[in-house]
């Protein structure tokens, strides 16, 4: 037990070591420690009180970037519905859907600041799926924020569901796109997303 | 003629509510006791606070995709995923029906201009006056006279520890805690924590279906098996038997503005992110109950040791994880 306790922590310290030299073993790093490195950066920017709003939003949608698959994380959201869009509206899909939950996500992080994140563990859902279970310390009380990932083709763990206070952030979505497409087409669809991003920007 | 339904509906609850007598006393509204239940509109949008009855019926999603389809195949390894409904817990499968449809939009309309135009500035203005460590010991006292609601809801479901968890709590919290205002029995030393169980969740646990989808003004999501749920529960709720009436709805109504100030925010943050708010707070209230009932208690959660990595299993009284799947 502790023999591999020794390992996991130097597994950490080896991997923050390449990480600080510039390269990047993430392929090393268990579902858990990766999700707790992304979080640790958002963290990092929240707390830094000499940064601009603007710059914050900007270095977390890099962070976003890095934690997400935005594509994974569209297929999830639209599940079968998935197949219904053309490759050309999917490439219109991804970004629009990116617009969407980085203005309405990133207006709520960046509220908070004061939260302790606390890992729990990880369970495993399927083949290359892990939960991450965290949970959001706040004074009053404990939020349950479980993160998804699964392996991508590099071996990263990327994130493709959010269940926040047992809410699925993906089946929620699809909830909304299965309604929309049972009465709509993709392309009204899109224009439903079109709208919401020139809403958010006004 | 729309109302018909409505009222029939609320009849029924009421009927079976008594059927229940007390001994089915358990909580009315709830969900979470962080934040009370049903007090007007507050309740409307903490997802925690309402009962509803939902119904399991499988993601639609499940039949149409297979993974046989060609062009996931390009994809890779992935390409035998199915974004069905495969690997997503049955919780967030959930749907319920919605019959109701037009009445509950028009409701949801109600209760958001409710919040937006009543209570949410009362709320602000009375954060302005109180601090937020006041406000959150004002939370605790309400949450331990609620007490009875997890206890009785405990018992009714044969959660025994859970019963004797809400019973050392209610004794250490109303003594050593003043009156509850604080909530020692659940901090890091004693780890007592609080089972959030209601007659709605007890209900569920002995097979209830959620039925269909209910938006009450002021109370917000439901459905008839969470309404009879907080019919329930009002009757083991000490704040409950307050008289005269005007006496019980100014309690009830100050506890409402103080959740609300705890939680200005929340509801904002989820109709923004919302494509059609009124679907995702629909789809929100069905994942949160459901994953309510399949849970027994609250799950608590000692992370052992800070080692990354390291699963540290949930341990403590009363804690027993909703089986993974």
């Amino acid at each position: 037990m502790t023999g591999k306790t020794v390992i996991k922590r130097l597994v950490v310290v080896v991997s923050l070591l390449l990480l600080v030299l510039g390269a990047a073993p993430v392929q090393a790093a268990t579902p858990l420690e990766t999700v707790r490195g992304e979080v640790n950066k958002v963290l990092e920017v929240l707390r830094n009180k000499s940064l601009k709003e603007e710059v914050k939003r900007e270095k977390l949608r890099v962070i976003y970037g890095e934690m997400f698959d935005q594509e994974e994380l569209s297929k999830w959201c639209l599940g079968p519905n998935w197949k219904k869009l053309s490759e050309a509206q999917r490439q219109e899909f991804l970004p629009l859907f990116q617009q969407v939950l980085e203005k309405t996500y990133g207006d709520r992080i960046l509220a908070y600041s004061d939260e302790k994140i606390v890992f729990d563990k990880e369970v495993p859902i399927a083949k290359n799926r892990v939960e991450v279970k965290t949970r959001a310390v706040t004074k009053s009380k404990e939020i349950p924020m479980h993160y998804r990932v699964f392996q991508d083709k590099s071996g990263t763990w990327k994130v493709y569901d959010v269940v926040v206070e047992n809410v699925s952030l993906v089946m929620n979505y699809r909830s909304q796109f299965n309604e929309i497409l049972a009465k709509g087409t993709p392309d009204e669809l899109l224009e439903i997303l079109r709208k919401k991003v020139k809403s958010q920007k006004a | 003629m729309k109302f018909l339904p409505l009222a029939l509906a609320l009849f029924a609850s009421v009927l079976v509510g008594c059927a229940h007598g007390p001994q089915a006393v358990s909580s009315p509204v709830l969900g979470g006791e962080t934040q009370p239940p049903a007090t007007p509109a507050v309740a409307s949008y903490s997802l925690e606070q309402h009962p509803a009855s939902l119904q399991l019926a499988q993601n639609e999603a499940a039949s149409p995709a297979t993974p046989e389809e060609p062009e996931e195949k390009a994809e890779g390894d992935e390409s035998d995923f199915d974004y069905g409904t495969e690997d997503v817990p049955a919780a967030e499968q959930v749907t319920i029906a919605d019959p109701l449809e037009p009445f509950n939009r028009a409701m949801f309309t109600f209760n958001d201009r409710l919040y937006f135009w009543v209570m949410k500035p009362v709320a602000q203005g009375y954060s302005a006056v109180l601090p937020e460590p006041a406000r959150v010991s004002v939370g605790n006292f309400f949450s331990n006279l609620r007490s009875p609601i997890r206890l009785v809801n405990c018992l009714l479901q044969a959660h025994f520890i859970g019963a004797a968890t809400e019973l050392f709590r209610f004794m250490l919290n109303s003594t050593i805690g003043l009156a509850g205002l604080f909530d020692p029995a659940g901090g890091e030393e004693i780890g007592l924590v609080r089972q959030d169980e209601d007659f709605g969740q007890t209900l569920g646990s002995y097979g209830v279906g959620q039925g269909f989808y209910i938006v009450w003004p002021f109370l917000g999501p439901s459905s008839p098996r969470d309404t009879v749920g907080m019919i329930g529960d009002y009757f083991s709720y000490p704040i409950s038997y307050l008289d005269p009436w005007y006496v019980w709805i100014g309690v009830r109504g100050y506890q409402a503005i103080n959740d609300t100030s705890l939680q200005i925010g929340d509801y904002e943050a989820i109709k923004e992110a919302a494509i059609d708010p009124y679907l995702a707070v629909r789809n929100a209230y069905i994942q949160f109950r459901q994953k309510k009932v399949e849970e027994r208690g609250a799950t608590i959660q000692r992370p052992g040791p800070d080692i990354p990595g390291a699963g540290t299993p949930a341990r403590g009284v009363g804690s027993q994880a909703a089986p993974q799947q």
